[in-house]
């Protein structure tokens, strides 16, 4: 007897590549809107997708339970094998002429909403191919698993399984009692400001629909792609960009305090320290950036104060849109948003990185081991949102920001060593792994907000895919399928 | 349906197990942190930690928008005041955890419903009357009744004397031909399982028959050696629950108990009529021994130590006592009890969670029985109109696996069904079902 469940996990791993499959039909209904659309790729893609999802789904399993075990192999074998699915349309579509590693790596970019591209001039891509850019992005955001959850009922306590291994934030708050509602609550939440942002895009800010959507997909997914090759900066608005920086900056914000803002319970806002923080941090830095900005003169007052906060809050939230080039600013702020590749927004959302509260935890924790200098005797505890965490959990944190700076360090020494022939190879290789292991999307280096990942070659695009998912995951996911212990009964 | 459960020990625990298993949505309250991460851990349910008394916590419970409360700590006052509280905040039904069996008297009932308590259950008491029930059934058979015996149920142990043992059900039902009865249910071991017609019934098995005969003695015959009347009873135990089965027993057996405080025996020679109490220590076996255990015809094990309680009933067992129960706190331990030979285990947390489920489960259906030791339910359905069942004899109905009809009211009449029986509008169905079936049957007869 195998230890592991592999067929529920096969048949599991069926009904998301054809939930997939589903996704793969939407982008052709451009088709309706513009001229010159092939729809051969999508549907080719789509009929892949959904024929080995109907064939893998159909795996007679005995036993339906989905322990530790499965739920973690579910949701890292189903992530990388969604992220080669998804490359397919860029490889169908003739005029692209993509290599397998390209289209691979812009699927992990996308559906891991790091926003990274190869393209070069986006602009000459037809519609359905944005489209589909643009809604890996949008289903990677809340992640396929939480909507695969809401949808079908999937098995019970099997499901929380999945939820948290998908979405690993360290504090499990339920909003309801049961999974599937919470994951339908979060996709009332996501769809939602989805919707509203694209209805203020279009009719206030007067984008054109297909503009609107495509980016009100991005930014609540946190992504970064955008339909331009200039990314928001083409559009030189204040209009679109101050929609555009709150909407990123909700979401950042963990949805369950979303869900009370929208029921109304305005208290439960202010006793989450994470968000305070959030805020806090944000606040912080935009304030040191317009002041730099306007202090050594580049823009005006509000220019810098846009300039600046659009920057920080893309890349703090990990979207990556840009609306100016910060690495052509001073070196010290070139290095401060290096530093917020690594913040994430708060847990519980739809951005990546290492999040909000872990460094809230870290701060805390460091805080009192300084305060246990001065007084031996005292007794104190790490305490969040008012309450004293399980002590496991400080752990875990920990833990994790260790990972996370071992991870980052291992992805550097290995695309130096890979990298090719280019300029700034050093801060290019810290950049390129900071922002593919944050789900960021733009770096510094040779691979700033103005440039693209197009020049790498395949072993170094491999890898920062590869960093995508271990980022997108939360790393433990994914690690913990390379521990032996995971393969053993002990 | 919301449901809050206040108390995740082992009573909330497994009570909200059932509940999920029903599809509920349930939010577990407890004070312990590692109690609830398990709860977590294994079952889909929202934890709250905290005091149970505390309004600010049952108001993050979501309790104005949950139907029903079930405060189960081990506190009598706590479970109480948090059902008055919970009431109070628009909670439509709630059910609380008692000790003191005297609070189910109806006057009290009537009382504690007033502030606030709609359904109370005390789990020694259940415990108490379910060994009642268990000693009742050595002298008899189960016998349950539908609508005034239209049609009645009948469980009995075939033993390895009775004339049907080692046939296959299609004999037996050959061999009483001219009677009218379905078997459909047999419990062996501690599995439930619904016979085909080449199933063998194997010696000491226990077998559920149904039948629209108001009194069908033939079942007698079926059983084998005549039946053993239980007089004589050993009860022994220091423990609340000893004295409630001791008392409920009182009246109609001769009861022994054996205990090993002076201060207990003070206060069961108090609450008991004309039990014998001897005071000894009944770990011992020559205590047991001296005060006659092999005369006894049952033995009652119900220390506070589960593993006393199983070594014990185990040497009754060895000397020949005809019926032992042990009572255990672990639910780990009702698996084992026919496997090491003893009759019985029961563990009280686990009845008084099952108890409330079917509390729970009650409004949804017409009537319910349960039988000890059966993992199973038998519900009682109207047919609607828009049922699917109807205007199609029973063999064409796909019916769920796992499920079985034991029998149909119709009108005045009992019918027990073949494969041509064809349901009719406002018959009332009696269902037989395991666990993994009732879900799909429910949505059979919604």
């Amino acid at each position: 007897m195998t230890y592991i469940n592999y067929r529920i996990v096969i048949k599991v791993i069926g009904l998301l590549i054809f939930i997939m499959g589903i996704f793969l039909m939407i982008p052709s209904l451009t088709a309706a809107f513009y001229e010159d659309i092939v729809l051969l790729p999508f549907v080719k893609s789509s009929a892949l997708c959904l024929t080995a999802g109907v064939i893998l789904y159909m795996i007679k399993v005995p036993v339906k339970d989905i322990r530790k075990r499965e739920g973690y192999l579910i949701v890292a074998l189903g992530w990388i094998i969604l992220c080669l699915l998804g490359s397919m349309p860029y490889l169908f579509e003739e005029g692209l002429d993509v290599s397998l590693t390209d289209a691979i790596f812009e699927s992990t970019s996308g559906l891991t909403t790091t926003g990274a591209t190869i393209f070069d001039d986006i602009e000459s891509i037809n519609p359905a191919i944005l489209l589909w850019r643009s809604m890996t992005q949008w289903i990677g955001g809340m992640g396929i698993i939480v909507f695969t959850i809401a949808i079908f009922p999937i098995l019970g306590i099997g499901g929380v399984e999945l939820f948290v291994a998908e979405a690993p934030g360290p504090t499990a708050s339920k909003i309801h009692p049961q999974i599937k509602e919470v994951a339908k609550r979060l996709w009332y939440i996501y769809l939602g400001l989805t919707a509203s942002l694209i209805f203020i895009l279009h009719y206030l800010s007067g984008l054109p629909a297909f503009d609107a959507i495509n980016h009100a997909l991005t930014t609540m997914s946190t992504g970064g792609f955008s339909t331009k090759n200039d990314s928001i900066a083409h559009y030189n608005s204040a209009w679109v960009e101050y929609p555009i920086m709150l909407f990123m900056v909700l979401a950042g914000t963990n949805y369950t305090i979303l869900y009370f803002l929208f029921k109304g319970k305005f208290q439960k806002l202010w006793s989450s320290d994470e968000l305070k923080f959030y805020l806090l941090v944000l606040f912080m830095c935009i304030l040191t950036g317009s002041m730099v900005l306007f202090g050594l003169d580049y823009y005006g007052l509000e220019e810098s104060f846009r300039k600046a906060g659009f920057q920080v809050i893309s890349l703090l939230t990990t979207t990556g849109y840009v609306t100016a080039d910060y690495t052509s600013w001073t070196p010290g702020l070139e290095l401060m948003f290096f530093f917020l590749l690594f913040t994430g927004a708060c847990a519980g959302s739809t951005s990546g990185g290492i999040k909000m509260i872990r460094h809230l935890v870290f701060f805390k924790t460091s805080l009192i081991e300084l305060k246990r200098i001065l007084h031996p005797r005292g007794f104190m505890r790490l305490k969040i949102d008012g309450e004293v965490p399980q002590s496991r959990i400080t752990m875990h944190i920990l833990v994790f920001l260790l990972f996370y700076l071992i991870i980052f360090a291992i992805g550097v020494l290995l695309i130096s060593f890979s990298l090719p022939e280019i300029a700034d190879p050093f801060k290019t290789a810290v950049g390129a792994v900071a922002t593919s292991l944050g789900n960021v999307g733009p770096s510094i280096g040779s691979l700033g907000p103005v440039d693209n990942f197009a020049d790498l070659n395949q072993m170094t695009k491999v890898i920062l895919s590869l960093l995508m998912v271990i980022g997108r995951l939360e790393l433990f996911t994914v690690i913990i399928i390379f521990t032996p212990y995971f393969w053993r009964v002990k | 349906m919301n449901i809050v459960i206040a108390g995740s020990g082992e009573v909330g625990f497994h009570l909200a197990q059932l509940l999920v298993n029903d599809g509920q949505s349930v939010t577990l309250i407890d004070s312990d942190d590692e109690i609830l991460s398990h709860a977590a851990d294994q079952l889909d349910v929202r934890i709250i930690r905290g005091d149970v008394t505390s309004t600010r916590i049952l108001e993050n419970a979501g309790l104005a928008l949950a139907k029903l409360f079930i405060a189960v700590t081990t506190s009598q006052s706590t479970n109480l005041l948090a059902c008055i509280l919970a009431k109070k905040m628009g909670v439509q039904k709630t059910v609380a955890r008692i000790s003191n069996p005297e609070f189910l008297d109806n006057d009290q009932k009537t009382y504690f419903k007033g502030i606030g308590v709609d359904h109370l259950l005390s789990p020694r008491w259940l415990a108490a009357k379910e060994v009642l029930r268990l000693i009742k059934r050595v002298s008899a058979t189960d016998i349950f009744e539908f609508e005034e015996g239209k049609i009645s149920i009948i469980g009995f142990t075939a033993d390895q004397s009775s004339p049907i043992a080692h046939k296959t059900f299609e004999e037996f039902y050959n061999q009483y031909s001219d009677q009218h009865f379905r078997v459909f249910a047999v419990l062996r071991g501690h599995q439930t399982f619904i016979p085909q017609k080449t199933d063998r019934i194997m010696p000491s098995d226990h077998i559920y028959l149904s039948t629209d005969l108001k009194d069908f003695q033939e079942v007698n015959s079926f059983v084998g050696k005549t039946l053993k009347k239980v007089r004589n009873i050993m009860i022994i135990g220091d423990t609340a629950v000893a004295k409630d089965t001791a008392k409920i027993l009182d009246d109609n057996f001769d009861v022994k108990v054996v205990i090993k405080s002076e201060r207990v025996c003070k206060i069961f020679i108090r609450d008991l009529k004309d039990a014998a109490i001897i005071k000894g220590d009944p770990s011992k076996t020559d205590v047991l021994v001296e005060e006659g255990l092999e005369h006894m015809d049952a033995f009652i094990a119900m220390t506070d130590n589960s593993e006393t309680n199983i070594l014990t009933s185990l040497m009754a067992e060895e000397l020949g006592v005809y019926k032992t129960i042990a009572l255990v706190d672990n639910p780990a331990y009702t698996h084992l009890s026919q496997k090491i030979g003893i009759d019985t285990i029961i563990d009280k947390k686990l009845l008084a969670a099952n108890n409330i489920f079917r509390y729970v489960r009650k409004g949804k259906i017409e009537a319910i029985a349960s039988f000890h030791g059966v993992d199973a339910e038998i519900i009682e359905y109207i047919v609607h109109e828009d049922n699917k069942l109807v205007r199609k004899a029973l063999g064409e109905i796909n019916f769920p696996e796992g499920a079985i009809i034991a029998g149909v009211i119709r009108g005045s009449k009992g019918v027990i069904p073949d494969a041509s029986l064809q349901l009719q509008i406002d018959d009332k169905v009696i269902v037989f079902m395991l666990p993994v079936a009732i879900k799909k049957v429910e949505s059979l007869f919604k």
